[in-house]
Order: C-alpha cells, then structure tokens, then sequence
C-alpha cells in the first residue's frame, strides 16, 4: 500500500515536471536501471532469506560474469558466430560462471562458517578483495566497452524505427515512444526482467523446490527435521543467486561498460534495493529495485536539467554523482519509517 | 612500585619505542634525521596512526559488537576537515584538530542515530551505504574546489614545527603520543563499567536490555568515541601525507580496519597495535617482493585468517597459554 503511495505521487510529480514523452522515457530509464538492480537483489534477498548469510562477494561476482561473458562476446573463437546468438552465449556463460563460482564459494568457504555469522560477512568480504584483485591480474585496469548485439543495432534509413513491430524488421537501435527515441536495448533488458521475474515466481510457487525453499526461508532446521538435505538446496540456492547477479552483469555491460567499479556499486545499489524492500522477500526485492532504479533515473534528469525549487532564481545544477549519493538518503528514510523494510516482517 | 610492575611490559614497550629513533641511528650509523632513522621513523608513525584507527573499530566491533563497514567515513572525514580548514579558511592546527573533534562528534551521533535502529547485518549495509555516500560526494566534481574531487585535496599546509619531511622526528613523537594516549583513553572505558556493558551487549543485547540499560545509549556513546578517534586518526594521516584523498574514505580502508583487527585479534586492545604493525610492515614488504600485485596475497592471508585463526594472533596466543598452563 505504501509503496503504492509512494509510487503514484512521484509518477503525479514527475508527470506536471515534463511533458508527457520525456516523462515516458524517464520511467523506461528507470525501469531499465531497475531491472538490472532486480537481478542483483533478488539473488541476495534470497541468499539472506534462506541462510542469513549476507554475500558481500554479490557485487564481485555480478562484475566477473560481466567480465567472462564479455571476454566469451569478444574474443578470436566465438567472433565466426552470429553476434546475436554469441550474446545469448554470453549471457548463459555469464549466468554459469556467476552459478558455478558461488556454489564452490558456499560449498568450501562459507558451509564451514555457519556456526560462527558474523565470520561469513568477514569472509565474503575477503573475497570481494580477492576477486577484484584477480579481476585485475586478468584484465588489467581498464575498463572495456561492449557492443550491443545486431539485433539492437543495425543501421538502416527508416532509423529509429517508428514502433515496436517495425523493430523486429529493422532492428534499429532506438525505437521512437511518443515520438522519442529509446534505445532498443534497453526494452530488452526490461523484458529480460520481466522473464526472470515470472520464472523465479513461477519456481518459488509451483515447484517442489520453490516449496522447500520457501519453508527453509520460514524455518531451515525445520525443513531439515522433515528429511530435506537442507545443505543441498542451500548451495543449490547460492548458485541460482550468482547466477542471476552474473547473468546481470552480462546484462548491464552493453550500458554501462565492463570496468572495475562495477562490482562495488551494485552491489551498493542491491543492498539499497534490499533493505528499501525488506530482507528475504523476493516481492520486497523487486519493489526496492524498482524504487531504486526509478529514483535514479528521476534524480539523474533533475541534475541534468537542474533542480529549481520555487525560491531559488536560477535553478541548482549538480553532477551526477549528487544522485547517486541522494540513493542512500532514500535508504535512511525508509529505515527511519520502517526499520524492516516495505515488505519485510515485524520484528 | 605496583603500576610500575603490573604495566611492565607495556612501559617497556613505549620505552623502547621512544628510543627507537637513537638505536636506529647508532646502528647505521647514520644521522638521526636523514637516511635509514628517518624512513623507519616514518614507518613507525604510520603504523601508530593506522593503530589507533584500528583501535577505535575494534572498540565497535570487539568490544559493542558493532559490525560497522562504514568506519572509513570517520578517517576520511577527519583528513577531508582538517585538510580544508588548513588550505582554504587559514585555520591553525589546535583550531582544526578542535575542528575534526566536533565534526566527527556530530557526524558519529548522525550515523549512529539513524543506523543503529537497526541490527545486525542490517547495521552493516546501512553504514556501507552511508560511507559510499560520502566516498561519492568526495568524488563529486560539484565541490572540486575544495576538495579537489577525484585527485584530493593536495598539499595542506602542515605547521612548520610538525612538517613529517623536514622534522620527521617531532613527528614521529607526536605520533607515539598520540598512539599511547588514544591506546590508554580506550584501556580505561573498556575498564569501565561502560565499556562492561558494551561487553554485554556484544554478548546478549537482549539481557542487557532486560537488566535495565538503555543499550542504544551505549552503542551510540561507543560509536561516538570510535568516530572522534578515527577522524583523529584520519587528521594524522592527512597531515603525513600532506593531502586528503577520496582513497581515504573507499570501502577498502574499512577493510583495513577489519583486517588489522581481526589478524590481531578483535576484542583486545594490544591485538590491533599487532594487527596494525604487522599489515603495514608486511604490506611493505610484500610491496617490495611482489609489486603491484600483493594485495591479492594479502586477500589469500586474510581468508586463511578468517577461516583458521578466527581470534587471530591475540587469540591464538592465549589459548596456547591457556593449554600450557592447563599441561603443567
């Protein structure tokens, strides 16, 4: 309900702020940005949910699915393939890395740790250090580009393409919204999303292993108690959650590039996600991604245009980086109105 | 006699701490402030300041149970402050230490106030987001020129009585003052009955509470304490590196901070002095043998830590002693 509020007064802002296009492709922006986050959070949300460990590495792991997906993109032996299907590769590799490398990370370092909690904080947090620095040793310091696939990119006269239906026959790499192009690519990350969204919903409600995650987010030992190896479908968990968070990676690098902070800060914007939303909700997780990603896309046009308040003059015109810190203020202010989250439970 | 006798191996410790610069000299023969004496005084500096940050995050961590990751906020702040009030408002140095003490007071009493109404892993997240957020701001080129954005505030105007490159001795004493004041400042509140219901606290908030404390009083007070301290701290590592720099407020100082205290062994107070002369000088070290790449080493060292050695050096030592006396 709150978040409902929330949601329709800042739509109602946004929408006497500018004219209705740029407003559209604010909130496209934002839902991109969102579910990008999503693929973050949701991963750790669940993590916490099910084992309260909370993964520090979430953000290494979401930057080395980036970067092997990204090598697989460009590198001599898939170049002979479609761009196309070498994207879908990549995702699925990164997707993989990101699963195979968490579910060792849990299964030899943090599976010793459960006894003692607050060790497995320090721990993923030793590997963040490590990861980056092997990240480093590999790749070097400088960051990489990566191109959108031909299916988001081909050039053609009747460029941007008027609508969606005309896109699926041009490809182009903006499609006009009311008028305003939008790049392609990012419909499809929202679509992406969306996919994932419905598939992990679908997992946790109608599956048998949606079930006993869910009750092992209720209560572990209990499952345990039921004859469920509990530990299996922890690790196998862990793996689905880096998983995701590589797959995310992959996702965002056509956007925002393949480079050494990446890692660093999503992780930041996940864990804003996660605590806006509520710890162990996938619901929550979603709900605070989206927050998210819509407060940066609005804050990130405001400083743009600059920000006139009714008695100022000349309107305040910052960098960018003023929005990326104005996030954590969000943060502080959910906590303060409800210390667990919009979705979480009392405690 | 009695304090003379209890405290021996501490009063022999800063004794030969104090004579270190002397010894050195004699040694190499080398004039006191120029050659070897002077790059090891240096050393020695750096890690008393590096102590005494540590010190102040094992108060939180060992001591409350405070599992902050925001602690290089504090460091940072105190350098940013101090480096600004020098270079651009003209301050002297007694004013800007006043300076850093409240700023950090004011800054410490804001986080703690917002994030400890939460708990736990929450706690972490919530002062992670925190100190980003200034780490972000430092960067932000909208404050460029006092700041200096992403290069950092360059050459700040140290008085000419501590400059650490042409009276590297007088520093190298304030710093060891400096160090044994905060070490002894932090021995007596974890001796007091304060800092013996933070204990408590880290222990069992919930019986602590029932017994009748305000635990959210004490955890504040804790937080305030360590924040003053690592913005001190911040404020010496500004003033010997002449600059204040947006590295200084990244998540890896923080991490610094854990590692000294958890090698050393948290919820002591000699284990991060050990924690932190051992990470700066085997960090030279492994700087000198291995380059740019040592900190990945030093990532393995501390998983290994984390995994085997959860009490670290500290504890390891006193269990051995415990064994042996347990033997004999």
């Amino acid at each position: 309900m709150i978040t409902l509020g929330i949601l329709a007064l800042v739509l109602l802002d946004l929408f006497a702020r500018f004219e209705p296009r740029v407003a559209v492709s604010i909130l496209l922006s934002g839902l991109t940005l969102g579910a990008i986050y999503f693929l973050v959070s949701s991963g750790l949300s669940l993590i916490f949910g099910l084992m309260d460990v909370l993964n520090f590495a979430h953000g290494v792991l979401f930057m080395a699915g980036a970067y092997i997906g990204y090598a697989f993109y460009a590198s001599g032996f898939g170049q002979s393939m479609d761009s196309n299907l070498r994207f879908l590769i990549a995702i699925l590799v990164g997707g993989a890395s990101g699963a195979l490398l968490g579910g060792i990370m849990e299964f030899a370092l943090i599976r010793p740790l459960y006894q003692r909690p607050i060790y497995q904080v320090l721990l993923t947090l030793g590997l963040t250090f490590v990861g980056t620095e092997i990240i480093k040793a590999i790749w070097g310091t400088v960051g990489y580009f990566m191109e959108t696939p031909k299916f988001f990119n081909t050039n053609s006269p009747n460029c941007p393409s008027p609508s969606l239906l005309d896109f699926l026959a041009d490809n182009c790499s903006s499609i006009l919204i009311l008028g305003r192009p939008f790049p392609s690519y990012r419909l499809f990350v929202i679509l992406f999303g969306v996919l994932v969204f419905v598939g992990m919903i679908t997992l946790l409600q109608k599956t048998r292993i949606g079930i006993v995650i869910r009750a092992g987010v209720q209560d572990a030992e209990m499952v345990q108690a039921l004859g469920v190896n509990v530990r299996r479908v922890f690790t196998g968990v862990f793996a689905l959650g880096t998983g995701l968070a590589g797959m995310g990676g992959v996702i965002a690098a056509p956007i925002i590039g393949v480079n050494l902070a990446m890692g660093q800060e999503f992780l930041l914007q996940g864990f804003i996600a996660v605590v806006i939303g509520g710890m162990g909700s996938l619901v929550g997780a979603t709900a605070g991604a989206l927050l998210l990603g819509l407060a940066r896309a609005i804050g990130d046009q405001l400083v743009l245009s600059g920000l006139q308040l009714p008695w100022m003059e000349q309107a305040l015109s910052l960098s960018p980086s003023i929005a990326r810190a104005s996030t954590v203020l969000i943060m502080a202010l959910v906590l303060l109105v409800r210390p667990a989250g919009l979705f979480g439970k009392k405690d | 006699m009695k304090i003379i006798r209890e405290n021996a191996p501490a009063l022999a410790l800063i004794g030969a701490m104090v004579l270190f610069p002397f010894a050195i000299s004699l040694l190499t023969g080398e004039p006191i402030d120029a050659g070897t004496p002077k790059f090891w005084q240096g050393m020695l500096a750096q890690v008393f300041i590096l102590a005494v940050y540590a010190i102040s995050y094992d108060l939180l961590m060992g001591y409350a149970g405070i599992l902050s990751f925001g602690h290089a906020m504090f460091f940072g702040a105190g350098g940013y402050v101090v480096g600004i009030l020098l270079k651009h408002a003209g301050w002297s140095l007694p004013a800007a230490t006043l300076a850093v003490i409240l700023s950090a007071a004011a800054l410490s009493l804001l986080i703690g106030v917002t994030a400890l109404r939460v708990q736990g892993v929450y706690l972490t997240m919530v002062t992670l987001a925190f100190a980003q957020m200034m780490f972000v701001i430092s960067e932000a080129t909208d404050f460029r020129e006092w700041t200096g954005a992403e290069d950092g505030l360059q050459s700040i105007p140290v008085p000419a009585w501590l400059s650490p490159t042409h009276q590297r001795l007088t520093f190298y004493f304030v710093s060891l003052a400096f160090c044994i004041l905060s070490y002894y400042l932090v021995r007596r509140i974890t001796q007091s009955p304060t800092g013996r219901v933070l204990v408590a606290i880290r222990e069992n908030e919930l019986r602590a509470r029932a017994i009748g404390y305000n635990t959210f009083v004490y955890k504040l007070v804790a937080m305030v304490v360590a924040g003053i301290m690592a913005a001190l701290a911040g404020m010496m590592n500004a003033l010997w590196n002449l600059n204040a720099n947006p590295n200084m407020l990244a998540t890896s100082t923080t991490i610094n901070a854990l590692l000294m205290t958890i090698i050393g062994g948290a919820g002591t107070l000699s284990g991060p002095l050990l924690g932190a002369a051992f990470i700066h000088l085997l960090g030279y070290g492994l700087n000198v043998a291995f380059g740019p790449r040592w900190p990945l080493l030093f990532g393995l060292v501390y998983v290994a830590i984390v995994l085997f050695l959860p009490y670290g050096f500290m504890g390891a030592w006193r269990s051995w002693l415990l064994k042996r006396r347990l033997k004999m």
